[in-house]
């Protein structure tokens, strides 16, 4: 529970840039492929395409987006991390590095590890606790310039992490490496501590790697393989660690990653042989003859689920969604099933509600009209508010999917009665005009969520407690803010265990019956498409993707 | 000669100057942050103000853009990406043999195609081969890069495992992470994406050189030719083609400036990691400095390849020849 | 033996409007070392007769028939080879326009060699000293420093001198001269024509003067042909010409003649325009601009008759004896009155 609690503090950053990315986080999964352990050789090179751009940054704590992370977990030797494992079995932290998980202080401020010994890095040298202090440096160092510690106000959570950030000091005087033996000093009690040290950005780096704030592209690592050579926006190579001993998997001899390759191109290469996956998934249009052709599940096609709900918004600050009325009315007009069919076949599932499946707190209602649209209903219980609402601005990208999401969406409102005014939006500022306070618009329809850690709160706190707004990069950008409600939300995060789901699934159930702020439609799956030689398919509910290090092509 | 090269140099100059503004100005006009981008979404006003700080982005336009020259006038430095961080340098210096290798390829390509059936076409209008050609010219205007690479690459590549689908490697063997490498694989990667590169200036310069060619037939001089007896071949080798070939020099000058920007649709299709697949993914994350630099290559790109046809022209062209 | 023997003439190109009749049946002969003035309006088809004969139109839009002998040797048979082998060695041709009859990219030298070696059995160097000998026989100042220019960096005048140079170069039997002085300045112009008498002398070719300006014809040609709507109209040598034109045309021709003692009187002109080849008038071809038609001038083409003036003196005119000896007393009066004033 503990674990959890932590994990929202900093997940709410990484959730947000992962919907930068368009990409899912894990969450918990059926849909994998159970391991057979015969057949599986090593050796090979594991070719991965990505149809979306090259990694920002490979550089550990620079790297943040969720492509950069499941790449570098197969690099990384943390304290603790996550296993190879498929399922709930996933997202359970282990010591990795550490032998053990820290013993804590008295006064709950420190903690201590021990290293185990004989770990080394791909250049043989051996892994000290040095090298989990100079993570930790990198990232706060002012000669980094990496925005991604200060974001978790990670500089006040450590001692002298403060004056180290401000230049003042040559290290974090928190933070002790003496051999195998490292320890941290917080400022305060931190139950999520230990789960903060599971980020990517906290792998071991060699004690003399450099600060450079255009980020380190090739450098020894500790995990199973280690990045041999990168060309940015052109290539990155993943060479196996002649020095790693452990025992996770370390199946191709060799992992590229090719970036930018179009989506359709993509797909015929794999389905050619040329490439063993696109790790950005097939497109839409190919998942139905994919999964005719291929079943599945079954060795080629997987369709893996995700925690994401896709939702559209509604501001709740203006008029005419300042009624409740109407934003009821409009979750009744929302044809949801036609949006499923526009992402394609395995797009997801249909739903009205905010929480989905594996989330404690999770139970399935009907509110609205979840088999498509019901015009008369809906006018019905917005009346005549409906024709005196104010012509709603109705925003969205303009990608193809998200123009004709928002023409599906359109033509449900006009029928119950409103005006609409089409605003299509670059997603370079997308964000930036929804998630400002005293935006103009009134309908959002690209929006979403995916959990980064399974607790309700990730959810239901994160997009709808209206205490925590903000001038700017709200992602409560439905403005939603009822005293009742914050109140209520407040006292749930702080409960656990069986009380705790059951105070969310209530709120869940009274967000949707009694506000509507939202109309969600749709917890959409992850579609993969493998070439045929690619066996061992481990589907991580953490990165919403295979465990690239356990994929076997030999 | 030097009066030539010093105007040359002023005009290069103010077009360079222009170019950057305009990029600048751009970017200053629509509405994207950066620096907010660049925080990541959950950022606190106060961290996007840090990156916007670093980045420098909070400083007025003019100063920004003054920056931007000091840096590349004083040092030769484009900057760094605002996404990754990365010099523009090295940036360009990684994409531009890509772009490069699929411009020149498909050049060489659309010449030694266009140019023998414009001079066939022109010599026997009306023929089959004429009219073959000219429906060629059709075709190859009308349809879009985009879906000739698509069609090709499914037919050629997919079905009939002629050629890669896509992908690139380096002419020059070894480098960094490639997987492929050497002139052979570098062809063989590159033929499709010249072949879509080239079909639309093959057809333009099909009827270009086939104008050309008609127009030189019916000159004086080319009469001339023949009543000294000169015999066929010799009035159309000695007399018409270099006099038809010269506006294709000029031409095919501002054509490879242009063909820059078309490179992106086939570095797309067939992910050849060139500056027009750079410049689209800077574009999406607002990367001003990418951006810039990009088009302060291409502008010096168009400028010198200007000044390479002038002076070709030059010594192709005894009547602008600078004495 | 006449240097070149032309009988019945005719040439038609083939238009999407259909046939054009440009040449309708020649006839005239060119003796060795005389000068031939052929006079006519644009559209005449004197250009087009001489094109024919040196083979030079294109075979897929034209059909040129009748007969051509040079030397005895039948032209419209020969095959494209020894045409090109005729071409340059045994007539030489130069055009109207010295602006656009040189090639603007090859130097002057590069092309006379041309002309040079396409025909004779020398070295380049050889040949390039021909050049620069012919350019100081067309009077080009400092030849062997010039011969290297461009044709952009002469003038006019000049540039025709380079024409006929390379026409020369190869000591032709016949010089056809395609209206070589219309473009050029009247100065020049004078200065060209003294050149091709001189060369003539020095050299005995004949030459066929293509020309709309009968000036030149009385300086330069021994005999004249007048051409109108594809035909001859009217055949002489030059003194029996002037002496009694015999045809309407001609006249018209001559009272359009400027002179330089003429008191700034307007020229006359001749009324309407050339026919129209593609469809042309029936009977006489001057017939819908003549002053003095008859109807049988619009049934019958008239023959080609002999005049009472000169040996070899024909005309195609209905008009009888009496009354053209008449007009052209009543003309020549007006003309010389006009000169008088």
């Amino acid at each position: 529970m503990r674990r959890k609690q932590y994990l929202s503090l900093f997940m709410l950053v990484l959730g947000v840039a992962l919907l930068v990315a368009a990409t899912t986080v894990g969450a918990a999964t059926s849909a994998t492929q159970k391991a057979s352990k015969s057949g599986i050789k090593k050796g090979g090179t594991l070719k991965l395409n990505e149809n979306a751009e090259d990694f920002d940054f490979v550089d550990p704590q620079l790297a943040y987006r969720t492509d950069d992370w499941s790449m570098l977990y197969t690099t990384a030797m943390q304290l603790v991390s996550f296993p190879e494992k498929t399922g709930a079995a996933g997202s359970q932290l282990y010591p990795q590095a550490a032998t053990s998980f820290p013993t804590v202080s008295k006064d709950g401020k420190t903690y201590t590890f021990h290293i185990r010994p004989g770990l080394r890095f791909s250049d043989g040298s051996p892994v000290t606790a040095a090298a989990f202090q100079r993570s930790w440096e990198r990232i706060l160092s002012p000669k980094m310039g990496s925005p991604l510690g200060v974001n978790l106000d990670l500089q006040d959570t450590i001692v002298g992490g403060t004056a180290f950030l401000a230049g003042k000091a040559a290290h974090i005087s928190g933070i002790k490496a003496k051999g195998l033996t490292l320890s941290f000093r917080l400022t305060k009690p931190n139950a999520t501590f230990v789960s903060i040290l599971s980020m990517q950005w906290f792998t071991a780096v060699k004690p003399n790697t450099p600060y450079d704030d255009k980020g380190i592209n090739v450098y020894p690592a500790a995990g199973p393989y280690y990045i041999k050579a990168r060309n940015p926006g052109h290539s990155t190579v993943l060479a196996r660690n002649p020095f790693y001993k452990g025992n996770r998997p370390a199946n191709p001899d060799q992992i590229v990653f090719t970036p930018n390759v179009d989506i359709d191109q993509s797909l015929l290469q794999v389905k050619a042989g040329q490439s063993d996956l696109d790790i950005g998934g097939v497109p839409a249009t190919a998942a139905a003859d994919l999964a005719k052709t291929y079943g599945v599940n079954k060795g080629r096609f997987f369709v893996g689920a995700t925690s994401c709900v896709n939702y559209m918004a509604m501001n709740n600050a203006r008029p005419p969604f300042n009624n409740v009325n109407l934003r009821k009315a409009v979750n009744w007009a929302i044809d949801r099933p036609a949006q499923v069919r526009l992402l394609g076949a395995f797009a997801g599932k249909r739903t009205d509600q905010m929480l989905v499946p594996g989330i404690p707190g999770y139970r399935a209602f009907t509110a609205y009209a979840i088999k498509g649209a019901d015009v008369a209903k809906a006018k019905q219980v917005g009346g005549s508010a409906i024709a005196s609402a104010p012509t709603l601005n109705v925003i969205h990208t303009p990608t193809a999917t998200s123009t004709n999401r928002a023409q599906i969406a359109e033509f449900n409102l006009k029928q119950v009665g409103f005006k609409i005014n089409d605003v299509p939006t670059p997603a370079t500022n997308y964000y930036q005009v929804i998630q400002t306070r005293g935006t103009s618009y009134n309908f959002v329809t690209n929006g979403g969520w995916c959990a980064d850690y399974f607790d309700p709160f990730d959810y239901l706190n994160v997009l709808f407690d209206g205490s925590k707004l903000q001038a700017a990069n709200n992602n409560n950008y439905a403005y939603f803010n009822n005293a009742s409600f914050n109140a209520q939300l407040a006292h749930a995060a702080s409960l656990s265990g069986a009380a705790r789901a059951k105070a969310y699934q209530k709120l869940d159930q009274e967000l949707m019956v009694k506000y509507a702020p939202v109309v969600p439609y749709l917890i959409s799956t992850n579609r993969y498409f493998t070439a045929s030689r690619v066996k061992n398919w481990i589907y991580s509910s953490y990165f919403g993707s295979p465990y690239f290090n356990a994929l076997a092509v030999g | 000669m030097t009066q030539f090269l010093i105007r040359r140099i002023f005009w290069a100059i103010f077009l360079f100057l222009v170019a950057t503004i305009i990029t600048y100005l751009i970017f200053w006009v629509i509405p994207a942050d950066p620096a907010a981008l660049a925080a990541g979404k959950s950022a606190t006003p106060a961290d996007v103000a840090r990156v916007r700080h670093y980045l420098h982005l909070d400083e007025p336009i003019w100063r920004q853009y003054l920056r931007f020259l000091w840096n590349l006038v004083g040092h030769q430095q484009l900057g760094n990406s605002f996404v990754t961080r990365q010099s523009v340098n090295h940036i360009i210096g990684q994409d531009a043999p890509v772009t490069a290798s699929l411009v020149f390829g498909g050049a060489i390509f659309w010449l030694s195609l266009s140019i023998p059936v414009g001079i066939l076409s022109a010599l026997r209008p009306r023929s089959i081969l004429d009219r073959v050609s000219m429906s060629f010219v059709l075709v190859g205007i009308s349809a879009h890069p985009v879906w000739i690479g698509l069609i090709l690459s499914y037919l050629v590549g997919y079905r009939l495992h002629i050629t890669p689908i896509v992908g690139y490697c380096n002419f020059f063997p070894g480098g960094i992470g490639v997987q492929c490498s050497g002139p052979v694989q570098w062809a063989y990667h590159l033929l499709l994406p010249w072949i879509t590169f080239m079909i639309l200036f093959a057809a333009l310069y099909v009827r270009l050189v086939r104008a050309n060619v008609m127009e030189t037939m019916s000159e004086d001089y080319v009469r001339t030719a023949r009543a000294k007896g000169a015999s066929e071949s010799r009035v159309m080798i000695q007399h018409v083609l270099r006099n038809s070939l010269l506006p294709v020099v000029t031409i095919l000058g501002m054509d490879l400036g242009l063909a820059l920007g078309g490179a992106i649709f086939t570095e797309s299709i067939f992910n050849l990691p060139g500056l027009g697949h750079e410049v689209i993914n800077a574009y999406n994350t607002a990367d001003l400095p990418t951006i810039t630099g990009i088009v302060v290559f291409a502008t010096v790109c168009v400028i010198v390849f200007n000044f390479i046809v002038d002076v070709t022209y030059g010594f192709l062209d005894p009547r602008i020849r600078p004495s | 033996m006449a240097a070149l023997e032309v009988t019945d003439l005719a040439t038609r190109f083939r238009t999407d409007d259909g046939i054009v009749r440009a040449v309708a049946g020649v006839s005239f002969s060119l003796d060795k070392g005389r000068t031939l003035g052929v006079v006519g309006e644009s559209g005449s088809g004197k250009s087009v007769t001489f094109l024919s004969v040196m083979g030079l139109l294109d075979p897929r839009q034209s059909e040129v028939t009748g007969s051509v002998l040079l030397d005895g040797e039948q032209m419209l048979a020969a095959s494209k080879s020894r045409l090109q082998q005729i071409r340059g060695s045994k007539i030489g041709m130069i055009f109207q326009d010295p602006m656009t009859s040189l090639n603007p990219v090859k130097s002057i030298g590069w092309q006379l060699e041309e002309a040079a070696l396409i025909h004779q059995d020398i070295t380049r160097k050889e040949a390039r000293r021909r050049a620069i000998e012919i350019l100081k026989q067309v009077e080009i100042p400092r030849a062997d420093q010039r011969v290297d220019d461009y044709p952009h960096q002469f003038s006019g005048g000049m540039r025709q001198r380079v024409m006929i140079a390379m026409a020369l170069i190869n000591n032709p039997e016949i010089l056809i001269a395609d209206e070589p002085t219309t473009a050029l300045d009247v100065t020049t112009q004078a200065q060209i024509l003294r050149l091709m008498k001189r060369l003539q002398d020095e050299y005995g070719m004949a030459i066929v003067m293509i020309t709309h300006d009968l000036g030149v014809v009385a300086e330069l040609a021994d005999d004249v042909a007048v051409m109108y709507g594809g035909r001859i109209v009217e055949q002489a040598q030059v003194d029996d010409l002037f002496a009694k034109p015999e045809m309407p045309y001609t006249w018209g021709l001559l009272g359009s003649l400027p002179r330089l003692n003429s008191s700034g009187g307007r020229l006359e002109q001749i009324p309407g325009q050339p026919p129209s080849l593609l469809h042309p008038p029936s009977g006489c071809p001057f017939n819908p601009r003549c002053e003095f038609v008859m109807d049988i001038c619009r049934q019958k083409l008239p023959p080609l008759d002999q005049s009472t003036v000169g040996v070899e003196h024909r005309f195609r005119c209905h008009l009888d004896d009496e009354a053209r000896a008449r007009i052209w007393e009543q003309k020549r009066a007006a003309l010389v009155s006009a000169d008088a004033a």
